[in-house]
């Protein structure tokens, strides 16, 4: 039926003849069209995340929900180190002037670590294996995520 | 019928475990934690939509529970199982709506349910709702993971229908 070479006046769309072009029918050509709008808006919102400017300076350490350690990085002045126990292994995180990162860890997928410095955005050094988790918090006011998060 | 019933499931369920092994010895790809191909759900996908809902949540469960025994700890079975249900619930619903050509599409909003289970279980766990910031990153990979492994799966019941 749908090779027929017919005009359909009524709904305004034309069933064509075989041609070299691939042509969906209309309900896929819908949920192509509702998914490319959703990755769309997943892009975006990925980058305003990434790009979110970063005023909120004071790194917070947390293991399994409890805050271990707060480290205003303005405040930092050379390179330095310190180990955290996470739940079963550890982490080894750096600090440096405005940035913190997971400089080695004994977890299996070593994600932490590729994750790299730190230094604004929204999203935060996870450690899913340790439950550890580094985040840029304001210091002092404290916003609304901090009150959820502390 | 019993015994082929379950000849069937136990060998979809043995090739999406070796899938799943396999791709688990893959170091992740990037920095951002969760990202993966999820490959195993080819298998998840062809039964849902070729056998029926109930062997495809039976298979889905045994690969999920193996699995986990051997490639992973009890952490990485909580994300997979709340990852899992949510995806099979999601494709379960779409059956009805999908002709064949459009398995694929269930696959990709399964994977999407499955980043939105994961997150949950992790937002919970480490009890941080910032690691929601990685949401929009996470179901963007899983579209796109979706979408292979959905056309892997609709080429599957598509040979598999022609005997």
């Amino acid at each position: 039926m749908g090779n027929e070479k017919v005009t359909l006046k009524g709904n305004g769309r034309r069933s064509e003849p075989l041609s070299g072009k691939i042509k969906f029918p209309i309900q896929t050509r819908v949920w192509i069209g509702t998914l490319a709008i959703a990755f769309a808006v997943c892009l975006a919102a990925a980058a305003v995340v990434w790009l979110l400017p970063g005023s909120r300076r004071v790194a917070r350490v947390s293991v399994d929900g409890a805050v271990v350690r707060e480290i205003d990085l303005s405040a930092v002045t050379a390179e330095g180190s310190f180990v955290v126990e996470g739940v079963g292994g550890t982490n080894t995180v750096t600090v440096r002037p405005g940035g913190v990162c997971v400089s080695a860890a004994d977890c299996p997928d070593q994600v932490c670590v590729k994750r790299g410095w730190l230094e604004g955005g929204a999203a935060p050094i996870v450690c899913l294996p340790h439950r550890l988790v580094i985040e840029l918090v304001s210091g002092g006011d404290g916003n609304a995520l901090d009150a959820i998060s502390g | 019928m019993q015994t082929k019933r379950l000849t069937r499931d136990a060998m979809l369920t043995g090739v999406a475990l070796i899938i799943f092994i396999v791709e688990a010895q893959i170091p992740p790809l990037t920095s951002v934690p969760g990202i993966k191909m999820g490959l195993a759900n080819i298998i998840t996908v062809y039964a849902a939509f070729a056998i029926g809902p109930a062997d495809a949540a039976l298979i889905l469960a045994a690969r999920i529970l193996l699995g986990s025994v051997v490639a992973g700890n009890l952490s990485t079975l909580m994300y997979s199982a709340a990852g899992g249900l949510l995806c099979l619930l999601a494709m379960l619903g779409l059956r009805r709506v999908l002709s064949e050509s459009q398995l694929w599409v269930a696959s990709v909003i399964g994977a999407a349910a499955h980043n939105l289970g994961q997150i949950a279980v992790a937002v919970a766990v480490t009890r941080t709702p910032a690691l929601l910031a990685y949401l929009p990153v996470l179901l963007m990979s899983g579209m796109i993971a979706g979408l292979f492994t959905g056309l892997c799966a609709q080429a599957l019941v598509k040979r598999m229908s022609r005997k």
